[in-house]
This record gives C-alpha cells, sequence and structure tokens, in this order.
C-alpha cells in the first residue's frame, strides 16, 4: 500500500530546518541557536496540552451521556436512513457501507443536539439540493437546473445516485481505453484515506462545528451573490461577521455548558503559547471543522470526473488550471523528503479536486504552498477539507480571478499602518516606498516562505483557531513594530526594503512575534475590519469595473504623487507625455496650473475646473473631479502629517530637555549625597584626629614618665654598682687581710715559740710576766688582735732589719689601691 | 536614539523652507546630502513581467547572485532584489521587482510597474502562450507606463533550443516594431543575463541641468519613482 500519510521527518541534514523546509544559508546559524529554545518550548506546551486535553475529557463525559440519549431517541430516524441507504450498501462493500453509515448516524445526531429542529432540517435539505443540483450540471450536460428549496430531499438523492450508476456504468463499458483510464481513477481512490481524529479531540472539534453551519449558508449566499452581481459580496460580510465575532457565544448556546467560556480563553491560551507538533495536523482538523465539512464520496467524485463530461466554457479554464498546477508542482517546496512523486501525486489531486469544487477560484499560486503544508499535517482527504475550508471561507475572495478581497485588505492595512506607525509611513512615503509592496506578499502567501516556519505555523495555530483573517493583520503590524525602527534611519529605498526582507526573515523568536501580535494589537478585530472592508471595497470594484470597461487600469493616488515627484526631478517628461499620451494630458495641464498658480488651493481648484471646461469629453471631466478630490485628499494628509512631524519634534526636544533635567537633577543629589557623605567622613577624621590628640598627650606624659623613671634608675643602677663595685673591693682586700693574717699566725707562732724557747734558757724570773699580758688580748679581742700584731711586727721589724720592710710596702700599696678605685668612680 | 530621531526630524522639517520656495512644499519633504553628486548611484527602480514559468525568478537570481536553481519556487506577489553594477562614468543600483506571473495576478502588476524606469518582458521560447503573454504586457505598458520606459523582450531558455517555439527572428521583429530591445537568455547557461541589464543601465537615461526651468530648483538625490531618472552623470 501506499504511504497514506506523510509524517514529519526530522532531516539531519544541515541545510533543512526540523520541519524538512529549505533553510537559507545565512539563517543557518540563527536557527541553530534557536534549536534548543525551540525544544525546550516544544517540551512545556505539550505537558500543557495534555493536561488540558485530560480535563475536557473529564468534563466531557455527560456530554457523552446526552449523545446516549440523542442516540435513543433517534432510534426511529436511523432506522428510515437505514432504508433509504440500501440502495447505497449493495453498490459498495460492506466495510466501507457500515462505516459511512456510521458517519451517517452521526450527523445526525449532530443534527438532533441543535435546539434549532425544523430550520436545521431545512437548512440541510437545501445543502443536498443546492449539491444535488450541481452533480446533475455535472453529469449530465444541458441537465435541467433544480432550483433550491422547490424539490423534495429524496429527488435530489435520486439524482446523486443515477450520477454515480453513470460512473459504474461508464466504467463497465467495452471501450478499452475508457477501462483503462477509469481503472486508474479507481486505484488512486483507493491510495486516498479518510482517517478520524483522536477521541481527546472530538470535543474540541464539536465546538468548533458549530460555526460550520453558518458558514455553509454563508457560503451558498456569496456564490449567489457572485453570480448576480459583485456588490452582493458585501452584503454577505455580515453574516461571516455573526460566525466570526459570535463564535464564543454559538458554543455557549449550543453546549449550553457554563465551564465552556472559561474552556475556551484556557484554549485561547494555549493556542497562542502555540500548538505542540504531535498534535497540529488533528488540531486544525477540529478548528476548521473538517469532519463537520465533509461529505461521503465528494473527494473521490471530484477525482473521478472525466473532463469530456463538464462544459466547454469550465473545460477550458480546467485546462488551463491544470497546467499551471502541472508547472508548480515541483515548484512546491522544491526537495521536500515528504514531497517525492507519492506527495507531488497528493498534491496534484487535491489542488485538481478543489478546482472542480470551487470553480469561482479554480488554481491560484500561492495556494500550491497551502495545500502543501496541509498534507504534510494530515491525510490527504482531511487535508482536502480543511484547504476547501481556508480558501471558501477564511479567505473568501482572496483568490478569484479578480483578487478583489485580497486589494481590500491592503487598501485596510495601510490605513491601519498610518494610524499606528505614521512616522515609519512618513518615512516609506518619503522614500518612495509603497507599504502594499512590502505587505502584499505577506498577506497572499499567510507568511508562508516569508517567515521561518517555526513562526509560520505559529501564526497558523491562531490563525485557523480564530476563523478570520485578524491574525494575519495583527502579525503584519507586530513585524512593521518590530522592525520599523530600523526601517526610519535609511535613505535609500533599495535599502530599507533589503534590510527588512533580511530582518523579517530573521525573526525566528516566534513566541515574541506571535505574543507581540496578540498583545499588541487588541484593537484590530473583526468587527472593525468588516467597517474597513465596507469603507474600501467600493473604491477596489470601480477600479476593477473601470478597468474591465476601458482595458485600462486608471492610476490611483500614489500614481499622482509619483508622478508629481517625477515631475519635480525631470520636468522634461511633462512636454513628452503631453505629445505622447491624449488621456495624461488632464493630468499633465493640471501639473503645469499646479507650479504656476499654487499660492493656495482654491486657486489650484479653479484652474482645474477652468481645463475641464476646455476639456469638453465627459471622460475628461470625471477625471479631473477625481483629480481634485484626490488632490485635497493628498494636501490633507501631507499637511497633517507635517503638523504630527512638527508636535512629534516639539514633543521629542522637550522630553529631551526634561530627560536633561531629570539627570541632572539626579546627578546633583548624588553629589550632594556624596559632598554629605565627604563632610561626614571629614568631620569623624577631625574627631579621630582629637582623640589621637589626646593619645599623644597622654603617650608623651607617660614617656616623661618613664623618662623620669629611667633616669632614676639609671642613677639607682650607678650607686648599686658604686656600692658593689666597693664591697668588692672590700671583699677582696678582706680576703687578702686573712690571707696575710694566716701568714703572719704561722710566723707569729713560730717566733713565739722561738722566744719562749730563748727566754727560758736565758733567764727565768724576768721574761714570766710579759708572756702572760700577750696571750690575753689575743683572744678577748680579735680587732685589737690585729693592731696588737701590726704593732708587734713594727717592733720586731726595727729590730730585725730588711725583711720587714716587704711587709710593709705590701700594706701600703693595698691601703692606696682602694682610694684609687673610688676616685675612678 | 533620541539624538538619531532629533537629528532625522530636524533635517526633515528644515528641507521645505530652505529648498522649495513654491507650492511644492505641501507635497514633498527633501532632504540634503553631504555626499558630493557625482559619487552617489543612481536608483532605478525596475521590473520584471511574464507568464508564468517564464524563467523571470530564474534570470534575477542568475543576475544578482549568480544562481540557478532546477526549480526555482513560485512568486507569489512579487519579490524584490537590488543590485548594483559600474557602466561606463556611472554606478548604477537596480532596484528589481520580480512579480508573480500568473494571470489573475495582472491586477496587481500596476503597483509595481507604475514609476518603474525599466521592465524587461519575459517569455519562454519553448511556449507560443508566454510570447503572446509578453506581448499583451508590452501592449499594456505602452499604454499605461511610464512613456519614458526602457522596455527589454528577453526570450529565456534559449538552452532548449530542441524545444523551440518562437522564432527569434519573430521575437526581435516584435521588439523593433515596437520601440524594445531584444535578446535571448538563459538563465541556466547564464547566456545574455547580465548583458541585457547592463544593455538596460546604458540605454536609461541621465538627467541634465541644462533642461531645468527659471526658478526650478531640482534636488540631485537618487529617488525611488523617479520616472526619467535624475541622476548623476
Amino acid at each position: 500500500m501506499a504511504h497514506f500519510s506523510f509524517n514529519l521527518l526530522h532531516s539531519l541534514e544541515p541545510k533543512r530546518d526540523s520541519y524538512g523546509f529549505a533553510l537559507r544559508p545565512q539563517y543557518a546559524q540563527t536557527y541553530r541557536e534557536y534549536s534548543s529554545i525551540y525544544k525546550e518550548e516544544e517540551d512545556e506546551r505539550s505537558d500543557k496540552w495534555s493536561d488540558f486535553l485530560e480535563q475536557v475529557a473529564e468534563s466531557s463525559e455527560p456530554t457523552s451521556e446526552n449523545e446516549h440519549k440523542d442516540t435513543l431517541k433517534a432510534e426511529p430516524e436511523s432506522n428510515e436512513v437505514r432504508e433509504e441507504r440500501n440502495p447505497h450498501k449493495l453498490s459498495n462493500g460492506d466495510d466501507s457501507s457500515g462505516r459511512q453509515f456510521s458517519e451517517l448516524e452521526e450527523e445526525t445526531i449532530v443534527v438532533r443536539k441543535s435546539a434549532e429542529g425544523n430550520e436545521i432540517i431545512e437548512e440541510t435539505i437545501q445543502d443536498r439540493v443546492s449539491k444535488g443540483g450541481d452533480s446533475s450540471d455535472r453529469t449530465t450536460s444541458g441537465g435541467t437546473e433544480i432550483k433550491e428549496g422547490t424539490s423534495p430531499g429524496r429527488v435530489s438523492e435520486g439524482d446523486d445516485s443515477s450520477g454515480r450508476n453513470f460512473i459504474c456504468y461508464s466504467a463497465t463499458g467495452n471501450n478499452s481505453g475508457k477501462e483503462q483510464h477509469h481503472s486508474e481513477e479507481r486505484k488512486t481512490c483507493e491510495v486516498q484515506r479518510w482517517a478520524e481524529i483522536r477521541p481527546s479531540l472530538i470535543t474540541i472539534e464539536e465546538i468548533f462545528s458549530s460555526r460550520i453551519k453558518k458558514g455553509k449558508q454563508m457560503k451558498g449566499g456569496k456564490i449567489n451573490g457572485i453570480n448576480v452581481h459583485l456588490p452582493s459580496i458585501e452584503e454577505s460580510e455580515p453574516v461571516d461577521d455573526g460566525i466570526n465575532g459570535s463564535r464564543a457565544e454559538n458554543a455557549l448556546v449550543d453546549q449550553n455548558l457554563p465551564e465552556l467560556f472559561s474552556r475556551w480563553k484556557e484554549l485561547e491560551s494555549l493556542v497562542q503559547g502555540g500548538v505542540p507538533k504531535d498534535l497540529r495536523g488533528e488540531v486544525w482538523q477540529a478548528f476548521v471543522g473538517v469532519k463537520k465539512r465533509r461529505v461521503e464520496s465528494y473527494y473521490e467524485d471530484l477525482l473521478a470526473r472525466d473532463e469530456s463530461e463538464e462544459q466547454d466554457v469550465s473545460s477550458a479554464a480546467f485546462g488551463k488550471w491544470k497546467k499551471q498546477i502541472e508547472k508548480d508542482l515541483p515548484r512546491t517546496f522544491p526537495g521536500h523528503p515528504a514531497l517525492d512523486e507519492n506527495g507531488r501525486n497528493s498534491l496534484r489531486r487535491l489542488l485538481l479536486a478543489y478546482a472542480r469544487h470551487n470553480p469561482e477560484v479554480g488554481y491560484c499560486q500561492a495556494m500550491n504552498f497551502f495545500a502543501g503544508l496541509l498534507l504534510l499535517l494530515m491525510p490527504e482527504e482531511n487535508a482536502f477539507w480543511a484547504f476547501a475550508g481556508i480558501i471558501d471561507e477564511y479567505f473568501a475572495g482572496y483568490y478569484t480571478e479578480d483578487m478583489i478581497e485580497s486589494q481590500v485588505d491592503q487598501l485596510i492595512f495601510e490605513e491601519l499602518m498610518r494610524e499606528r506607525f505614521p512616522k515609519l509611513v512618513n518615512h516609506l512615503d518619503y522614500l518612495g516606498v509603497q507599504v502594499a509592496w512590502i505587505s502584499g506578499s505577506w498577506f497572499l502567501s499567510i507568511f508562508v516562505n516569508i517567515i521561518p516556519w517555526e513562526s509560520v505555523l505559529r501564526v497558523w495555530d491562531v490563525l485557523l483557531f480564530e476563523g478570520n483573517r485578524v491574525m494575519l493583520f495583527r502579525t503584519a503590524l507586530a513585524l512593521m513594530e518590530l522592525y520599523g525602527p530600523a526601517l526610519v534611519t535609511t535613505k535609500d529605498a533599495g535599502d530599507a526594503i533589503t534590510l527588512f526582507q533580511s530582518l523579517v526573515g530573521s525573526t525566528f523568536d516566534s513566541s515574541q512575534l506571535v505574543f507581540t501580535a496578540c498583545m499588541g494589537y487588541l484593537a484590530v478585530t473583526e468587527a472593525r475590519l468588516k467597517e474597513l472592508r465596507e469603507k474600501h471595497l467600493p473604491s477596489v470594484l470601480d477600479v476593477i469595473e473601470e478597468r474591465s470597461k476601458k482595458g485600462r487600469a486608471w492610476k490611483d493616488s500614489k500614481g499622482l504623487a509619483s508622478k508629481l515627484y517625477s515631475f519635480k526631478h525631470d520636468p522634461g517628461s511633462l512636454e513628452e507625455e503631453r505629445i505622447l499620451t491624449e488621456g495624461s494630458d488632464t493630468v499633465a495641464d493640471g501639473n503645469v496650473q499646479l507650479e504656476s498658480h499654487s499660492s493656495n488651493l482654491d486657486e489650484m481648484l479653479n484652474s482645474l475646473n477652468v481645463d475641464s471646461e476646455v476639456g469638453s469629453l465627459p471622460h475628461l471631466q470625471e477625471q479631473v473631479v477625481w483629480l481634485k478630490v484626490e488632490l485635497c485628499r493628498l494636501m490633507e494628509e501631507k499637511r497633517s502629517a507635517i503638523l504630527r512631524a512638527e508636535e512629534l519634534e516639539t514633543a521629542l526636544m522637550e522630553m529631551v530637555k526634561e530627560d536633561n533635567r531629570l539627570q541632572l537633577s539626579a546627578r546633583v543629589e548624588q553629589l550632594e549625597q556624596e559632598v554629605a557623605e565627604l563632610q561626614q567622613v571629614i568631620a569623624d577624621k577631625k574627631e579621630q584626629e582629637a582623640a589621637m590628640l589626646q593619645v599623644l598627650v597622654r603617650l608623651e606624659q607617660d614617656q616623661k614618665v618613664t623618662e623620669d623613671a629611667r633616669r632614676r634608675s639609671e642613677q639607682d643602677l650607678a650607686a648599686h654598682k658604686f656600692e658593689v663595685h666597693v664591697l668588692q673591693e672590700k671583699y677582696d682586700k678582706a680576703m687578702q687581710s686573712i690571707a696575710e693574717m694566716q701568714k703572719r699566725v704561722v710566723m707569729a707562732e713560730s717566733m713565739l715559740e722561738a722566744t719562749l724557747q730563748y727566754e727560758s734558757g736565758q733567764s727565768k724570773a724576768l721574761s714570766s710576766p710579759r708572756t702572760g699580758r700577750v696571750q690575753s688580748p689575743r683572744f678577748e679581742n680579735p680587732t685589737r688582735k690585729v693592731s696588737l700584731l701590726s704593732f708587734g711586727l713594727g717592733w720586731r721589724d726595727k729590730n730585725k732589719g730588711k725583711p720587714n720592710a716587704e711587709e710593709s710596702s705590701e700594706s701600703l700599696h693595698d691601703h692606696s689601691s682602694p682610694r684609687k678605685e673610688s676616685d675612678n668612680q | 536614539m533620541a539624538t538619531i530621531g532629533h537629528n532625522n526630524l530636524n533635517a526633515k522639517l528644515v528641507g521645505p523652507s530652505s529648498l522649495f520656495s513654491i507650492s511644492f512644499c505641501f507635497f514633498f519633504l527633501s532632504q540634503s546630502f553631504s555626499i558630493p553628486m557625482m559619487f552617489s548611484p543612481c536608483s532605478f527602480h525596475q521590473v520584471l513581467l511574464g507568464d508564468m514559468g517564464a524563467g523571470k525568478s530564474s534570470l534575477v537570481l542568475r543576475f544578482v547572485k549568480g544562481q540557478f536553481l532546477e526549480f526555482q519556487e513560485s512568486t507569489i506577489g512579487a519579490a524584490f532584489f537590488s543590485q548594483t553594477l559600474a557602466v561606463n562614468d556611472a554606478t548604477v543600483k537596480f532596484e528589481i521587482w520580480d512579480t508573480a506571473g500568473q494571470e489573475r495576478y495582472h491586477s496587481l502588476a500596476p503597483m509595481y510597474y507604475r514609476g518603474a524606469a525599466a521592465a524587461i518582458i519575459v517569455y519562454d521560447i519553448t511556449s507560443s502562450d508566454s510570447f503572446t503573454r509578453a506581448k499583451k504586457w508590452v501592449q499594456e505598458l505602452q499604454k499605461q507606463g511610464n512613456p519614458n520606459m526602457v522596455m527589454a523582450l528577453a526570450g529565456n531558455k534559449a538552452d532548449l533550443e530542441d524545444k523551440r517555439k518562437v522564432t527569434a527572428e519573430e521575437a526581435r521583429v516584435y521588439a523593433e516594431e515596437n520601440g524594445l530591445f531584444f535578446m535571448e537568455t538563459s538563465a541556466k547557461t547564464a547566456s545574455n543575463v547580465n548583458d541585457i541589464f547592463y544593455e538596460i543601465a546604458k540605454r536609461l537615461p541621465r538627467a541634465q541641468p541644462a533642461q531645468n526651468p527659471a526658478g526650478m530648483v531640482l534636488v540631485d538625490r537618487p529617488a525611488e519613482g523617479t520616472r526619467a531618472a535624475s541622476c548623476c552623470s
């Protein structure tokens, strides 16, 4: 079997992003930096969505009970449905028949659930009738048109079945070529697959499906309007507004649940934060209401239709579209791994089917990218119904032959730009750059191939959720806000556009872009856009009508401004214009007269009046009138722009001055604080100095005291030394004395003995009284003993002679040395 | 930023009072340049028109970036390219709008070719339909475009000689009869790609001071939207 749905391929090639789309070399580095951020954001939002879906699943259980009751109530009708579908059963296999039957039953339940029973039934019948009509037109050339509301449902159903029988009959024909052709068709049918989205998203799908009933009604009305006359598009706008503007109210009324509003707000917050990759395909289907939109076998029938069966006119147009689609298939995301041969075959089938589905649009370049994107996210038939919803409703009138709504939206966007970013627009006017040059391709491509893919998908998340084009305008305004300041600094149109394209292409911060868009431009609402569409639609229609009538497009106000501007720079072109173009003659004359009579507006207008009198043709008069109106508007715009610029300059200068004052006052305060701090520091230091002085004084006093003490101690020390010295001398002297005394004692004893022996030997009676006196003083008085010894020795010395002289000299020396020492001290 | 904005506003406001003493001060804010005139590049607004798939985008990509992609993505709305080149003694800057070729985008084309100094009408030599479409573009430009527009007819895919459907002679005759110059090009082989852009640059007129009327002050400044451009020589 062929690969039904193309899973996202996480290619490892550095030249492609995680979705498989081509990555321009100059952005590769930035993308790598954001890859990790994207992963973190993806994990975070996956968790949030899981929690939300669990809560929804829990709260949806009561709803399923209601469904069960409705099933019971609808039991009799389901029998009728079975009877009606019996012929269908016979023509198909059991499995597909059962499946389709269950889907029909679900549709019945959906119808029954709404409280508008009869009206819903009538609408359903009308839808069937209109589709039956289409079918009969396609199956039988020149068939009778079936009017709406006048035929019973069964008759239209009969037409449907007869159409199918016709196809089966032709398939069984003898012509081998036809057989081969139809067998191929059947093979392609088998490849296609319809898939239900996961159960947890069914509740969300039901909520969003509630806005589709009116959508179908609107679609029918719009088609009729287009067929009749263009202004009816304007009439269908209010219906569209009702659908989108009150989607919450519709949901509340239908479901009658008080929790629904808070669920809606929570879902809105999640959507603005981004839908997880794994859920995106199914969530988008739920938002667009694919299941509700689907009509069984419709897609297969579109593909199975033979070209020769169609009318000549539509066949010719279809042939052109077919060629264009073939050219664009390989030019849709070239090299994307999912768009291989099978992928391109799916894309071809989808685009061809849509061209048959909506001949008012057929095929328009840009649709190939949308279809390719949807095929990357969901099965083929699901993608077809999502695609049809987007082109038929979200962008109704955008991709038709005249592209009316696209041109209207550009005028609206320019007005919003002038309102929101007057300085930027004024600068672009000055450079000669039109806003629509830049934003035109943004809107037509829905930012595909304009901003990085992560950002494209984030924008589409919100766009599909809201069900209208508001997000388109908000995103464009957000890009202008983000990068407008850079443009204001440029001095050349080419540099401005080149710089802007580069900046826009580097919008990898998808969260910043989406939040800036969603939070920054709440005033841009569907109601506001509706008003602006009513305002600008007539001018676009007038241009188209004039072009179709006269085969040439008249230049708009920008043309006039450019013309005048060019005239300033090359006046020679004026004469050439006169000669070459008769139609431009009035404009040229207007230029000349503007130059010659430019003192005030009235004179210029009078000059134009004069010129109009000369030119008698009504055509020229109309042009002159139009020129006057445009000229007045232009002059008013320029004057208001100049005044605005002056006001801005004044405000800016005042702000600058005030800013300087604030800075200066802050500076002064800082300086004052610093001065105060410094003064405190000085005071502290003075105190410290005083304290230190006191300390120094005390130290000096202490020092003096210490000095005195030192001197005293020195004196004491000197005295002690002296005393010590004296004592030492005395000690030495004493020791010497002792030594001498010992010697003398020894000598004395020896002499005494000698004397005693002598005296006793010579005279006994005379010597005995002297010896007794000498002995007694020795023992009683030691001091006297010394004196006696010295006296005695002196006496003996005189008697003896020389030996006594040495002893006396020694005693004199000992007696004199202490005196010398004391003198030294 | 405040300083820059201040100077910018101031410069803008000085323009009208000092440079324009006549009525048009209401329409144009002008600005003096300190750069000498002869060194400023002249900017020309240029547009490419032609049937879808004729190779307009490939032609511009080859000229601006020297690239050729076998399958160039479809152009939605229009794409902008900028390229500077030297011609004789002048430096010329091309601001090129590459438009979408599908027929229904025709209603958006005036926005891009109005005010263009030059246009290249591209057809595919292997497709007679694209040549028919090219002729319609020529007629429209002659009716509604800048009368002084330099127009070139480019027969692209010249490398596919074996599939040729439009002869060079037929195209050359048509070009001469309608005041265009003609070249067969090949974006794939880069044949005549630079030549066609250089030829346009040579043919673009220069402003001549002698043509100034008395009392008129011309600002010698490159300007977007200038039709027969006033620029340095």
